[in-house]
């Protein structure tokens, strides 16, 4: 029980099904480092997603119990769940951007969630948009932005408020080879600076030769490499 | 300090959707202002039937016997009731004087009639502002045990008649308002949830990354509020205004002089504008509900 203490996130024995016929992982166990760089691969519609949705409750588990920086979430009530979404940065498969508001205000609002001034969050949000390359687009809105540079934008607005623990959800699904080289630069990083960092992706290229453990979920089961 | 970026980001959403959130006060507006012309149609009826009442006066019947002396004596204590505006004292002669006159031309049926046989009277006219009905019956009341009084008139059995007729017209104005008050609330409400469901993403997004829910909610319910509060003091400023145009058509008409019409008291104006606000508070913070539970 060591690994409780090193451990930023646990799984134990944690099932996911929505109904009697679909039933996406059972009996799930694991543990992620503090400070760990993990892939999660698998084919599509395994439940990459969906393991990555549990973790910030976006859907609580069917059984098992999880733990987040020592927090079991099934003990977390609703109104404590914005807290635990502070700490980690989602970057969504489908971006999830707001359409109407612009690309500065889209980054900014993890910083307005938490109550950052104005000034401090304007700083913040220009020098992450520079990291993504997206400094001179700040005031368009998403729709007049390619799908690639949405990504961009979904990815400044989970690493603004640096958090701990960031999930990337395919992050690199739309970007092209450069983009891409980039983009896992960024993410090396924010873990270099200390980010515990889950990257979701199909792609086998990405971590092909690299030392980092690599999750692989297969028939509701996961593998670990 | 979260106020002011709640207000801030209200109004930064009204500038985004203002079309929508015209469209939403625009409804307020015209739920409350039909809800509101019944109140005036109810509170004048009211008025008038009061106020009609207290017109009629008193007319104060003394018994034959009553010495000539203390008349001047009642005339003073009557004046002194509170409440009274005037009083005229109507001798037998001066009774039998108006029956005459009424039977014009057939007055020759009071012929070899004592001038005396009717009984000195005094007529009360009553302070209007003073006054209500109830005041009225009990002060025939009082009056009524005086010992030279024989009988106090009021026209009671108009009266009763008119309020009849009245709390039946009341009752009809007030169960229409009531289901205009249910419609309104139905209307107000299910157009607030639209304007809440087509920003469902925007809500879920927030939530998302990490927005409380009152954090999310603030900005919705300031929006709210100033719907509640814009639609109904638009509402009761077009009641207001139709009210002071038919004021206007009163002083020039004939027909319309001394109905008298009144304003919706300031008290109920203060309710409607604060059920209004209430209604669409509260029909925001539920439309959103279901929204902020992930
Ligand atoms: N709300 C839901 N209701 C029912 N089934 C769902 C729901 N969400 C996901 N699923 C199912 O769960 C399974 C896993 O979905 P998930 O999105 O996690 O896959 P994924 O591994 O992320 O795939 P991809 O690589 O295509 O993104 C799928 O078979 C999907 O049909
Ligand atoms: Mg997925």
């Amino acid at each position: 029980m060591i690994s409780l203490e090193s451990s930023i996130i646990r799984f134990k024995d944690v099932s996911k099904k929505y109904s009697q016929d679909n039933i996406v992982f059972s009996g799930i166990d694991l543990e992620i480092e503090k400070g760990e760089f993990v892939f999660l691969t698998g084919p599509s519609g395994i439940g990459k997603s969906t393991m990555l949705r549990i973790l910030f409750c976006a859907e609580r588990p069917t059984s098992g119990e999880i733990w987040v920086d020592g927090v079991a979430l099934s003990s977390l009530s609703n109104s404590q769940v914005p807290y635990l979404r502070r700490k980690i940065g989602v970057i969504f498969q489908d971006f999830k951007l707001l359409s109407n508001h612009t690309v500065f205000d889209n980054v900014a609002l993890s910083l307005e969630v938490i109550g950052l001034g104005k000034k401090q969050a304007e700083k913040r949000v220009m020098q992450v948009l520079e990291g993504v390359g997206l400094t001179g687009k700040a005031s368009r809105y998403p729709l007049q932005l390619s799908g690639g540079e949405q990504q961009r934008v979904a990815i400044a607005r989970a690493v603004v408020n640096r958090p701990p623990i960031i999930l990337a959800d395919e992050p690199t699904g739309n970007l092209d080879l450069q983009r891409t080289e980039e983009a896992m630069m960024l993410m090396e990083e924010l873990n270099a600076r200390g980010a515990t960092i889950i990257f979701a992706t199909h792609d086998e290229r990405l971590f092909e030769d690299t030392h980092r453990r690599v999750l692989r979920l297969l028939n509701g089961k996961i593998e670990i490499q | 300090m979260i106020l002011p970026t709640f207000y801030h980001r209200a109004f930064y959403d009204l500038r985004q959707d203002l079309c929508a959130q015209l469209i939403t006060t625009m409804v307020v507006s015209l739920s409350i202002l039909i809800f509101a012309f019944f109140t005036l149609l109810y509170f004048n009826l009211q008025h008038f039937v009061e106020r009609f009442g207290t017109e009629l006066g008193l007319t104060i019947f003394l018994t034959e016997d009553t010495p000539k002396d203390r008349i001047l004596s009642l005339y003073q204590e009557l004046t002194e009731l509170p409440g009274v505006e005037k009083v005229t004292y109507i001798s037998s002669k001066e009774a039998f004087g108006r029956l005459e006159n009424f039977l014009k031309d057939e007055k020759e049926v009071l012929e070899g009639v004592d001038p005396e046989f009717l009984p000195p009277s005094f007529e009360i006219q009553i302070n209007r502002a003073v006054f209500q009905l109830e005041r009225i019956k009990q002060l025939a009341g009082e009056i009524d045990k005086w010992p030279e009084v024989s009988k106090v008139q009021f026209g009671q059995e108009w009266i009763d008649r008119l309020y009849v007729f009245s709390s039946l017209a009341r009752i009809i104005v007030a169960i229409a308002g009531l289901l205009l008050l249910f419609t309104a609330a139905f209307v107000v409400t299910n157009t607030i949830k639209l304007t809440v469901y087509a920003r469902q993403e925007e809500l879920e997004i927030m939530r998302l990354v990490g927005a409380t829910n009152i954090f999310i909610q603030g900005p919705f319910l300031v929006e709210a509020f100033l719907q509640g509060l814009l639609g109904s003091s638009l509402a009761l400023g077009a009641v207001f205004a139709c009210y002071r145009f038919l004021q206007g058509l009163e002083a020039k008409s004939e027909l319309l002089r001394g109905v008298n019409i009144c304003f919706i008291p300031w008290h109920y104006t203060v309710v409607i504008i604060a059920s209004s606000v209430l209604l669409c508070v509260l029909g925001s913070a539920l439309a959103m509900r279901r929204f902020l539970r992930l």
